[in-house]
């Protein structure tokens, strides 16, 4: 791990951390497509309870990290514990326990927007699934489109759902891969409302992000990533943006 | 044991009810099937369709290329909008996955059947009211096996930008036990006037049982969001 510094919180080579109290911990994490490297020797601890910002250029890795975090993409070295428990080789009441808002919306076009939330929820086991997509529908605003199909959705509208979808089951780590992209300025405030939300109430949330202001103002914390090394580990307040904008880019 | 029965039902539920709105593959397969033993019968002349026999072949055909064409849309499906990452994310098991989509295209390949057999049936004079429970006893020992490894091989394709060529050419030539077996099993009970033996069915479940195993194993390793 390099470029330190003095802000620096939860530098996490130390193998005598103590793991409780840890959404994420990962120690030596590295992964390779190929012949190619795209995370190395990745460390980092992360309290339940935290919001994390990962921030990096494009290819830096943080998709992948956060896919690994996900257990969708299994490491090619290192460990990952998430809750205290290992995450090498993925279990389904650690699956649980994990909520992911990615690229793409993970949902069926040709189903309602009811369809989808209650089919998510049963494959989660959540009681009364048709109940909590209500509760959920009301929360990010689309109540009254619950018989829609997904398909006459607008971006912003796919988002807001896919926020939902990942909430059904009411996880204790929300993932989030670039939730803001493509999205317009209320659709933006929305969502960054829904994960403040979240994070109020103590669940763990970490994101990728490009913008390094909005990161900051959003997030507790923030790591960058440069080339899959981490470069820059930091609390969010008090953080120039400016400075991060230079881990960023590697200047 | 229940749960999971319950979770293959719902991902092979989810994966009608879509079918049903959309109509896309089965539409799609059912027009295809009749268009091949159309085209076929014309084709053989109307010596070999009196014959009847051609029938059985011809029907293995159109079932093999709508079946994947079916696995494909029915794979399709999970690719459009990043579906499946949604699925492998959630607590369950590959093979409930595996074993959903798998139940999904036996319906439709079920469905395509009960619309092309008849039309084969009256096309080449083919009499099925000799042996009609041999005939799908089968034609339901070859469906298994042809979706088994069908659902695999869509799932492992469809992260290529090959797709439905590499499909149909990775399949066929797996699927040629089955297509072999079955249509001599039909030569003997149609053409011979011979009982279906418990050999014959044996050696199709057992295909089939090496088929299911293998994909259900497989599966998890190809499965890539």
């Amino acid at each position: 791990m390099t470029a330190m510094t003095s802000d620096t919180v939860l530098t996490t080579t130390d193998a005598a951390l103590d793991t409780a109290g840890l959404a994420v911990q990962i120690r030596g994490l590295s992964k390779r497509y190929d012949e190619r490297w795209v995370l190395s020797d990745i460390n980092l601890s992360i309290p339940t309870g935290s919001y994390l910002t990962l921030l990096g250029a494009n290819g830096a890795g943080k998709s992948t990290l956060l896919h690994t975090l996900a257990m969708l993409n299994p490491a090619t070295s290192g460990e990952l514990m998430l809750f205290g428990k290992s995450a090498n080789r993925p279990s389904p009441g650690l699956r649980a326990r994990i909520g992911v808002i990615g690229h793409q919306p993970m949902l069926y076009r040709d189903l309602s927007v009811m369809e989808n939330l209650v089919f998510f929820g049963k494959l989660y086991g959540v009681s009364r699934p048709a109940q909590r997509a209500a509760e959920l529908l009301e929360r990010v605003g689309l109540a009254d489109r619950a018989s829609s199909m997904v398909k006459t959705f607008s971006r912003g509208m796919i988002q807001r759902l896919s926020i939902a979808r990942a909430l059904m089951h009411a996880p204790d780590l929300m993932l989030a891969d670039e939730p803001f992209s493509g999205l317009d300025v209320p659709s933006v405030q929305a969502v960054s409302e829904l994960l403040r939300e979240l994070h109020a109430d103590g669940k763990t949330v970490i994101l990728t992000n490009h913008d390094v202001r909005q990161s900051l103002e959003l997030a507790q914390r923030v790591v960058v990533l440069r080339c899959g090394s981490v470069v820059c580990d930091r609390q969010a307040r008090h953080t120039n943006p400016d400075e991060v904008t230079r881990e960023v880019i590697g200047s | 044991m229940t749960q999971v029965l319950q979770q293959i039902a719902l991902v092979s539920g989810k994966d009608l009810r879509i079918e049903a709105r959309s109509r896309q593959t089965l539409g799609l397969v059912v027009v295809l099937g009749v268009l091949i033993v159309v085209v076929l019968g014309l084709g053989l002349g109307p010596q070999q369709v009196a014959s009847g026999m051609a029938a059985t072949a011809v029907l293995w055909v159109a079932y093999l290329f709508c079946g994947v064409l079916c696995f494909e849309k029915t794979m399709a499906v999970e690719r459009h909008d990043g579906a499946l990452a949604g699925l492998m994310l959630a607590p369950i098991d590959r093979g409930v996955i595996y074993a959903g989509k798998l139940l999904s295209n036996l319906v439709l390949m079920v469905m395509l059947a009960l619309v092309v057999t008849p039309v084969a049936i009256v096309l080449f004079g083919f009499d099925l009211s000799a042996a009609p429970l041999g005939f799908a006893a089968i034609m339901a020992g070859g469906f298994v096996g042809f979706a088994a490894i069908g659902t695999l091989f869509a799932a492992a394709v469809s992260s290529t930008r090959l797709q439905g060529g590499l499909l149909a050419i990775v399949i066929f030539p797996v699927s040629l036990p089955l297509v072999i077996v079955s249509t001599q099993m039909m030569m003997r009970l149609f053409g011979e006037g011979e009982p279906l033996g418990g050999t014959g069915l044996a050696v199709l479940i057992a295909f089939d049982a090496v088929y299911l195993v293998v994909s259900w194993l497989v599966f998890e390793l190809i499965l890539e969001p």
